[in-house]
């Protein structure tokens, strides 16, 4: 659970918690001190004023206007420790959060981390992250918050029981309002917040991906329109939020009201002591306040993170499945393919080739054919061992944002450059890749947005090649290539599988990449 | 488009006079609270006097006033921020969608722009800025009910704002540079979550989650690094404020109560009494509160501020799209000498073609050379470096052509309508059945039967699970019912099998008889069929 993640990145930041804690305490009863003692010192000083010379020069006021000189400076002080103290901690653990949780995304079985939208993951991760900030300052302000409450029972106290009662029932009223209405009213909008928010990254990122029709059809007010359903959610949804807050701050404000008149008015104290506690009063609900506000914010993060939980769940133990011979022969349908063996798939649009490489790959599980490995069914072998087998090179050609180097070196840790370099050439992409400012550190953009469709699905064959496995997987790796630099990739591609021996399982259209394989098998669509 | 329409970026007055309010609100309650305790000395001076019911009802309701001022001051202003964040998505979204090869933009990055960069706007807006306005006139309310009160007292107020100025002039400048680093950083950050969750096939095939892991931890604790920077600087102008805040306190304090002991060691300037005195102590908290939420809401400002620039610097980098009128009927389209290239790419040309008003003309050549640019760059999105676009002989800009072509691209735009709005039937009055003939032509008919609604069928906002050479082959029907007379399509036969293609290149055929298409294409069958062939090098 989310929860436990938060815990342990905060026991990372165990010291700047703590220390946090403490300074929030003293800048919050150092503040309350500062205005009581105001008070008390200038009824007392009033009422000697009136009492005459004697009553005066009996007046001790030296150390009440020093004390006030002294909580100025310590509010000052404590106050940025306390802000710079938890800040500190709530930022790295949620650093912390944010890369447990994108560990987690990548741990999950491959069908479940394929299914999300990346705008929706990165919503999750952004803001809905940004949201357990709130949950974490409250944890740390929260013990300090009850201290300072203590402390300010204790300074209402010397206007006798009915200040002490009064100031209880009062901050007792507002935090159960704050926990009344956060249920009732803020929750439900916050949800909607939410979905309207990750419903807008969405259609943003999927209408954007078309902008060319946006130009060409002048689809400005489409686009308008498809964004604005989602726009006037968020925006309902954030009126009924400022609407809670504002009936929970009325609220607060009239409990505050009536807790000073009662102190005032029903206090038997001498008047210095009612003063005192009727400011300390008033301070301290100015401190209920700010904590009524952070336990609203419970319900902000707890949407966050039932979501969290929901899209990056704990990863079960994973049973260790029993070994499988991997050097075993590959069995598609009867078709035996051993290592080192070149095969190839062939069939119409549609027929399922890139199923069934997916399949093979470990991404999905769904492929209509029988597949064995050892008589085990390759849908019983986890993905590290179907990974330990192929390497892949997709239809998709997808690249990461980063450079050639960075794209080739996900292949397995420990390439060097000269191994690159060789992959290169033998995916017939080492011409291109000179011509590329900066050669290897050639900043490709978004997939890989500054190649072709044709240097994309060569590059990504390179990267194949680089993951030194027994079989290379390769999807329609000439798609978008012409006849002479087809021609030169077959060439270099074959001189690599007699060079290291490995084995081919290939799907095309193009007859010069089929004719790399010494067998093949038909899919029929259906 | 239109930039003279920038949004309102200002306070909402009504917001700031339910500031204003609060401040009043303040002054009765403080005003009840010293009449109050002043009732209860007379009381143990004298034995009698009134309890104060009145001063006690009054101070209830001062409160009440005060909780229902802040309140309608957040919602004024969060009404005002949702009116304006509209207008500016509205404004930026499409421009930004067509325009981000030409800026080199990565589309999660102007993602995070457009959606939580203009949400960070919506608190500046909301609160931020009627909560300046409101700091500037609230201590003015405060020192003029505490002048006259005590004039000494507020003097003291005003004159604690001069060194509070000087330090809030030096904290602020540095936190607003430190703000613009955060935003940038935030902004890759997101960047790279999207990129990484897109590419998380190629991670898993190749085991590399650990790795990729690493990275994105060390690019969130960097994150962390930075934004604590900002903070140790923002929280520093704080501290300023509340040293200022307490010592308002302070002074007031000790001048009263000196003043009312008589132990002044100058001559008193003014008679003070106890209701005076109190009143304006419990005023001073009340003096720089208005600059303490100010300062509560600096984040707002930072993040605001620094997202309404990121999103002026893009927008800067957005040329101006030129609306021409469509034409209806164009004789030639020639490209003379013309060099394309993307920011910081390599060059693409030079290229010359002369077509006609018909006819299939392709575009070939191996892959990389440029195909897919050449044709974009006919519309306006890949810069033109050098030469020429001629529509019937005279040179034009390309944006202006983009209303005079049909497009189809490598992926369509899917809106979340019908498949009838999708193919803009009712905008260019084509009749249903036009289109399911198409669709039929295209091999789609029996994907649309399968879904079982023909045109009515409405497709979500993930595009229903269309693979890409379907959505693409919706994108090139889009494109044929066009009433335009020039056709661009990019690769319109990739991936296909050989039967699907085929149907196409017919369909193609028949439609170059009386409209211009120009195809990018590897297709050996579509240039066998082609009235004219330009070869890249």
């Amino acid at each position: 659970m989310i929860e436990d993640m938060i815990r342990t990145a905060r026991a990372r930041q165990r010291r700047a918690v703590a220390s946090g804690m403490i300074a929030a305490a003293v800048a919050a009863l150092s503040a309350i001190g500062l205005l009581a003692v105001s008070g008390w010192f200038l009824t007392g000083a009033a009422l000697a004023g009136l009492g005459g010379v004697a009553a005066v020069q009996a007046f001790n006021y030296l150390i009440p206007s020093a004390a006030i000189r002294g909580l100025a400076i310590l509010r000052t002080l404590s106050r940025y420790g306390e802000r710079l103290f938890s800040h500190r901690a709530m930022l790295f653990a949620l650093a912390d959060v944010r890369t447990r949780l994108f560990a987690r995304l990548v741990a999950a079985p491959p069908a479940a981390a394929l299914r999300f939208n990346r705008g929706e993951v990165a919503a999750r991760l952004g803001s809905d992250v940004e949201a357990l900030e709130e949950a974490l300052l409250r944890t740390t302000l929260a013990p300090s918050g009850i201290a300072t409450l203590i402390g300010a029972l204790a300074l209402a106290a010397f206007a006798g029981i009915i200040a002490v009662l009064a100031l209880c029932a009062a901050a007792a009223t507002s935090l159960l309002l704050a926990r009344w209405i956060g249920a009732r009213w803020l929750a439900p909008a916050l949800d909607a917040e939410r979905d309207a928010t990750g419903q807008l990254i969405r259609q943003y990122v999927d209408l954007a991906t078309g902008g060319d029709d946006i130009l060409v059809y002048a689809l400005d007010d489409d686009v308008r329109a498809a964004l604005g359903d989602a726009q006037d959610g968020l925006h309902q949804a954030r009126v009924a939020m400022v609407r809670a807050d504002a009936a929970l701050g009325t609220g607060h404000w009239l409990a505050t009201g009536m807790v000073v008149a009662a102190i005032v008015l029903f206090s038997a104290a001498p008047a210095p002591l009612v003063a005192l506690s009727s400011l300390a009063a008033a301070a301290s609900m100015e401190i209920v306040g700010a904590l009524v506000r952070l336990d609203l914010q419970r319900w902000k993060s707890r949407g966050a993170r039932e979501r969290l939980d929901v899209m990056f769940p704990v990863p079960s133990a994973p049973v260790p499945p029993p070994p499988v011979d991997l050097s075993a022969a590959i069995v598609i349908d009867g078709h035996r393919i051993a290592r080192g063996d070149r095969f190839a798939v062939t069939g119409a649009s549609g027929s399922g080739k890139t199923r069934l490489i997916e399949t093979l790959a470990g991404l999905r599980n769904d492929a209509p054919q029988s597949i064995e490995i050892a008589r085990v069914p390759v849908a019983d072998l986890p993905l590290s061992d179907r990974r330990s087998l192929f390497a892949l090179a997709a239809q998709d050609a997808s690249m990461i944002a980063g450079t050639v180097a960075d794209n080739l070196a996900l292949a397995r840790p420990g390439i060097t450059r000269a191994a690159m370099a060789e992959a290169l050439f033998s995916a017939g992409l080492d011409d291109v890749v000179a011509t590329l400012p900066g050669g290897l550190d050639c900043w490709l953009g978004d997939d890989g947005a500054r190649l072709s469709g044709g240097q994309r699905r060569r590059l990504s064959l390179a990267r194949a090649l680089l993951a030194d496995r027994p079989f290379l997987l390769l999807d329609e790796p000439s798609e978008g290539l012409d006849l002479d630099t087809e021609a030169l990739l077959v060439a270099r591609l074959r001189g690599w599988l007699d060079a290291t021996g490995t084995g081919l399982i290939i799907v095309s259209h193009r007859l010069a990449m089929l004719e790399l394989a010494d067998r093949r098998m038909a899919l029929q669509s259906d | 488009m239109d930039r003279s329409s920038s949004p309102v970026v200002s306070a909402s007055p009504s917001a700031v006079a339910a500031w204003v309010c609060d401040a009043l609100a303040a002054v009765l309650f403080a005003l009840a609270l010293a009449q109050l305790l002043s009732l209860q000395i007379s009381r143990e001076i004298g034995g009698d006097g009134e309890t104060g019911w009145g001063w006690g009802l009054l101070l209830i309701a001062s409160a009440l006033l005060r909780g229902g001022a802040q309140g309608a001051a957040a919602l004024f202003g969060q009404r005002a921020a949702a009116v304006a964040t509209a207008a500016l998505r509205a404004r930026v979204a499409p421009a930004l969608m067509t325009s981000a090869t030409a800026r080199g933009r990565i589309v999660g990055e102007d993602a995070e722009l457009a959606i939580a960069g203009i949400d960070r706007i919506e608190p500046y807006l909301a609160r931020f800025l009627p909560l300046r306005r409101a700091a500037m006139l609230s201590p003015l309310l405060i020192a003029l009910a505490a002048f006259f009160a005590s004039w000494v007292s507020a003097a003291i107020l005003l004159a604690t704002l001069i060194p509070f100025g000087f330090g809030m002039a030096l904290a602020g400048g540095a936190a607003r540079k430190a703000s613009d680093d955060q935003f940038g950083a935030l902004a890759r950050l997101c960047g790279l979550f999207v990129d990484r969750v897109r590419a998380l096939p190629l991670i898993l095939s190749f085991g590399a989650e650990e790795r990729v892991a690493r990275h994105i931890g060390a690019a969130a604790s960097d994150l962390a690094e930075r934004t604590l920077g900002v903070l140790r600087i923002a929280f520093l102008s704080s501290a300023i404020l509340e040293f200022f805040s307490a010592l308002a306190v302070a002074l007031v304090a000790v001048y009263c109560g000196f003043a009312l002991l008589g132990l002044l060691p100058f001559a008193p300037p003014e008679r003070l009494d106890f209701v005076r005195a109190f009143f304006v102590l419990a005023l001073a908290p009340e003096y720089y509160m208005g600059m303490r939420r100010l300062a509560a809401a600096y984040h707002d400002k930072q993040q605001g501020e620094a997202a309404l620039a990121a999103l002026a610097q893009e927008e800067r980098k957005i040329s101006e799209r030129i609306e021409n009128p469509p034409r209806k009927k164009v004789t030639t389209l020639a490209l003379a000498d013309l060099v394309v290239r993307h920011p910081g790419g390599v060059a693409i040309g030079s290229v010359d073609a002369a077509w006609p008003a018909t006819g299939l003309h392709v575009m070939t050549g191996p892959s990389g050379a440029g195909k897919t640019s050449l044709l974009r760059a006919l519309i306006g999105q890949v810069p033109i470096e050098r030469g020429q676009i001629r529509l019937d002989t005279v040179e034009v800009d390309p944006c202006a052509l983009a209303a005079t072509c049909g497009w189809s691209g490598q992926r369509a735009l899917l809106l979340p309508a019908t498949l009838r709005a999708n193919l803009l039937l009712s905008r260019w009055g084509v009749a249903d059945a036009d289109a399911l003939d198409l669709l039929d032509a295209v091999g789609l008919g029996g994907l649309i039967a399968d879904r079982g609604a023909g045109l009515d069928w409405s497709i979500n906002d993930r595009g229903s699970g269309l693979s890409g050479g379907e959505r693409r082959r919706i994108g090139l029907v889009r494109a044929l019912l066009a009433p335009r007379p020039i056709l661009l399509l990019d690769e319109p036969t990739a991936d296909l099998d050989r039967a699907a293609a085929e149907s196409i290149v017919a369909l193609l055929v028949r439609t170059g008889r009386d409209r211009l298409i120009v195809a990018a294409t590897h297709d050996p069958l579509l240039v066998a069929a082609a009235d004219s062939r330009i070869a890249l090098p």
